[in-house]
């Protein structure tokens, strides 16, 4: 047995799939490819496999990692990325594979993720202004947001789950493009969406916006109080 | 140049990658590099478009033609439409997200009529238009095929033209003629007049129909003398040379049967007096085996599939089920892929193939005796006793099942409250065959499910001329049954009477109703076959208005001499062993299976299959 630590992209092509649909586009490429994956036991046995945070329909990444376990311990990295990759379609693509001797998956351990997110407003800002705006927002003591979660809509604390924030400023005619991008917590302890972050900013400067795309562009493990790239010889 | 579907508008409505494409095995190819393209149709939704096998086979068979290319498109839900209506976005294909107005053909499948509202409502979503003879130069030449155009006549006005029966071949030859028309400068009808030639080609719009004073059908009148007066249906006659995908489409998105589907024979020898498909596909045609197993193993590989389905219309008919069983499961074993095996006849054979194939828990059994009296049976010549349930049910409690299904059609010639008590008579008696299998054979909790399904008589059966019990009828039955059941064990499952209604108004209608089709559609009808949005009351009103009653079509006794709307269509059966199976039926009089004896129905004359 063997664990392999993947690190693949999510292109346009694919973004509209949702978790769960992604997971059964690997499992039959698997089959395809007849990579010697390794299924658990029971009835209705499933291929070990483990992906990284779930991500919102709509968002494209080049940042998604996934844990698996193949029974065959001859086959190399290379190999297994090349086969796979004959058999996913267009949008996904492995970037990269490595041996995982961590027993702590993907899933349990990530922490924190950086996205970029393209926001069209027509409120008029300047280089310096927006500066000041982000440095207002991120002084805050406390950022209420209301929150959706299994038990209702819940008033939540974001500020402590905003690592980082910045952007740019392209004017478009009337508009201005900003691309905002921001390291903030992910994981199963404390996640963070994108969109909630940049409704609470625009409520706080008081303009109408409209989220243009979402990428995630970094997503981080926790060792100790270090953020990692999931591919860190540190944690694999 | 495609159209652009903004991020905005995806993510704002359910399932958003039925819109999107891409999946694998879907095919790419340059727009600009072939001569002929063609939208595929399927007036419903993504999820039941994708599982239909005829839809598979078509788009791939005509792919591998260098000079064509097919795409899939599908009956957006209506929150998609609403988007697509609100921004200007005309109803576009799959794969390269073109308009569909500029394709050369736009092809409906037709497979529920409670799917005709979703064609005129595409056409207009398409910019297209909803008529034919409103169709100028530049339009696409809509045309359709699949068991609703059997009766092509309720869709007259709107389709350019029919294929009649199954399209391997004549779907080529109608492509070949479209490449010799193409670039010449003739005409729209100068193309109709060449593939009116083609055997199998219906142009409604070369007829014309006179009627009688009481509105039956007084003449069917071809326009030109040339034109046919019997339209042929095709059929493949050896089923191991048939073109059959060796790649089918995996989408991202659940579908309904999210599986290889393996088509083990067509047509059905059982001479169901009830049933369409037993006649309008015969004669049975069968693959072999081997060409079978050969399927399964690439179809397999091409996909990543991890179940298999055995396809057909009566899983047990097949002459080579035990050696293609065999076979799958030797082969699928080690790549751990499912066999499902719908429609079985449950013996002990059956039974036994089961456990092999489906090592996940005993899930319901389902059975369909259609109705609750031998005599009852005897009529619609279903071939089933009381004595061959029990026995089956008997088997499958003593091999550890506990939930059984048991199917039936309420409204069927004939039928009397004490059909109807029959049915729950039946379901007790299977209860107490569970209550006889010793306590450590029999699974826990035992769940007996009837349900029954409003019986709607179709075209080319010989119930063709019987009418449809009435919607009050049947709900009286449905109540009185209902009063019958009052076990726990027992679960009686029924619904609303008013689409199967409709249904029975289209599925023998004649042109007149067409109008009537494209009222309703104005006055906001579309996917009458979700619950939602069948508006009832609506369609009514659209009768009303367009003065045509629909009792005629429903509830109404048609003479063996009457002219049928669908008399012109030739799908081997005659007409004369209709009638004398329908007087059999009167008599309570059964039919033995063809293979044992054959009945002289007619399909002989494709000089192929069983036959």
């Amino acid at each position: 047995m063997v664990n392999i630590r993947i690190k693949f992209r999510r292109g346009e092509e694919v973004k509209f799939i949702s978790h769960l649909d992604l997971m059964k586009v690997f499992e039959r490429a698997i089959r395809r490819a007849r990579l010697p994956i390794a299924y658990s036991q029971g009835f209705n046995p499933h291929p070990s496999m483990v992906f990284g945070l779930p991500m919102s329909v709509g968002v494209t990444s080049e940042a998604e990692y996934g844990d698996f376990e193949i029974t065959d311990d001859s086959l190399s990295m290379n190999d297994f990325i090349k086969r796979l990759n004959d058999q996913l379609p267009d949008g996904l693509e492995v970037l990269a594979a490595k041996p995982r001797k961590s027993k702590q998956n993907i899933m349990a351990t990530i922490a924190a993720s950086e996205y970029v997110v393209v926001v069209g407003t027509e409120l008029e800002c300047d280089e310096k202004s927006f500066r000041n705006s982000i440095k207002k927002y991120l002084s805050q003591k406390e950022i209420i947001v209301k929150k959706r979660t299994k038990s209702g809509i819940k008033d939540t604390d974001i500020r402590s789950m905003i690592y980082d924030l910045d952007f740019e400023l392209q004017p478009l005619g009337d508009i201005n493009i900003i691309k905002l991008s921001m390291l903030v917590s992910a994981g199963s302890k404390a996640n963070l969406k994108p969109e909630l972050l940049v409704d609470s900013f625009f409520e706080m400067l008081g303009g109408s916006f409209e989220i243009d795309r979402i990428h995630r562009s970094k997503l981080f493990v926790k060792a100790g109080e270090e953020l990692l790239d999931p591919m860190d010889g540190k944690v694999l | 140049m495609g159209i652009k579907l903004s991020d905005k508008i995806l993510k704002s409505v359910e399932k958003p990658s039925r819109y999107t494409g891409n999946e694998w095995n879907s095919i790419k190819k340059d727009p600009n590099s072939v001569n002929i393209r063609f939208a595929f149709c399927f007036p419903d939704t993504y999820e039941i478009g994708m599982s239909h096998l005829g839809m598979k086979i078509l788009y791939h068979l005509l792919n591998e033609r260098q000079d064509c290319y097919c795409e899939r498109v599908f009956a957006p839900w209506t929150d998609m439409e609403s988007k697509m209506r609100e921004n200007n976005i005309p109803l576009y294909s799959l794969e390269s997200k073109d308009p569909i107005k500029n394709f050369d053909f736009v092809g409906f499948t037709l497979q529920y009529e409670m799917s005709f509202s979703n064609i005129v409502n595409m056409l207009d979503l398409a910019g297209i238009p909803v008529l034919a003879e409103e169709r100028g130069p530049d339009a696409p030449f809509v045309c359709a095929g699949g068991p609703c155009a059997y009766n092509p006549e309720p869709l007259a006005d709107i389709i350019d033209f029919f294929m009649m029966g199954e399209g391997e071949e004549i779907i080529n030859e109608v492509m070949d003629a479209y490449n010799r028309w193409k670039g010449t400068g003739k005409t729209r009808q100068d193309f109709l007049e060449d593939i009116v030639k083609i055997e199998g080609i219906y142009v409604p719009s070369f007829y014309k129909f006179t009627y009688n004073d009481d509105g039956t059908i007084k003449e069917f009148i071809p326009l030109k003398p040339h034109y046919p007066v019997k339209i042929k249906k095709r059929i493949i006659k050896d089923m191991d040379k048939a073109y059959f995908p060796e790649k089918i489409i995996v989408p991202y998105t659940d579908i309904v049967h999210d599986r290889i589907m393996l088509e083990i024979f067509r047509g059905c020898t059982r001479g169901c007096r009830f049933c369409q498909a037993g006649f309008i596909y015969r004669p049975v045609r069968e693959k072999s085996p081997e060409r079978l197993l050969e399927l399964a193993r690439k179809l397999e590989e091409s996909t990543g599939y991890e179940e298999i389905s055995l396809t057909s219309l009566s899983t047990s008919d097949y002459t080579g089920l035990e050696q293609l069983t065999t076979g799958l499961l030797e082969d699928m074993e080690e790549r751990k892929v499912n066999l499902s095996l719908p429609s079985l006849r449950i013996d002990s054979f059956s039974l036994d193939l089961m456990e092999k194939a489906q090592k996940v828990r005993k899930s319901g059994l389902t059975f369909a005796p259609e109705a609750g009296t031998q005599r009852l049976r005897d009529v619609i010549n279903k071939g089933v006793t009381e004595e061959d349930l029990l026995k089956a049910v008997s088997l499958a409690f003593n091999g550890g099942w506990s939930s059984v299904k048991l199917y039936f059609m309420m409204g069927l010639p004939t039928e009397t409250l004490e059909d109807v008590e029959g049915i729950a008579d039946l379901a007790y008696k299977v209860v107490d065959v569970y209550k006889n299998v010793p306590r450590e054979k029999r699974g826990k909790n035992l769940n007996v499910t009837v349900s029954t399904a409003t019986f709607v008589p179709k075209a080319f059966t010989p119930f063709q001329w019987e009418p449809q019990d009435s919607i009050e009828n049947v709900h009286q039955k449905q109540m009185h049954l209902k009063d019958k059941i009052r076990s726990k064990q027992i679960t009686y499952n029924y619904h609303e009477n008013k689409l199967s209604f409709l249904e029975a108004v289209f599925a023998r209608g004649d042109r007149r109703v067409c109008k009537v089709l494209i009222k309703a559609w104005q006055m906001g009808c579309k996917f009458d076959g979700w619950g939602e949005h069948f508006k009832y009351e609506v369609w009514m009103k659209a009768f009303e208005e367009c003065g045509v009653d629909p009792y005629f079509y429903v509830t109404r006794r048609r003479d063996y001499e009457e002219v049928l709307p669908w008399d012109h269509i030739d799908v081997g059966v005659t007409k004369k062993y209709l009638i004398s199976e329908s007087k059999k039926a009167k008599e309570g009089k059964v039919t033995p299976n063809c293979r044992m004896d054959c009945g002289g129905c007619g399909a002989a004359v494709f000089k192929s299959g069983i036959c």
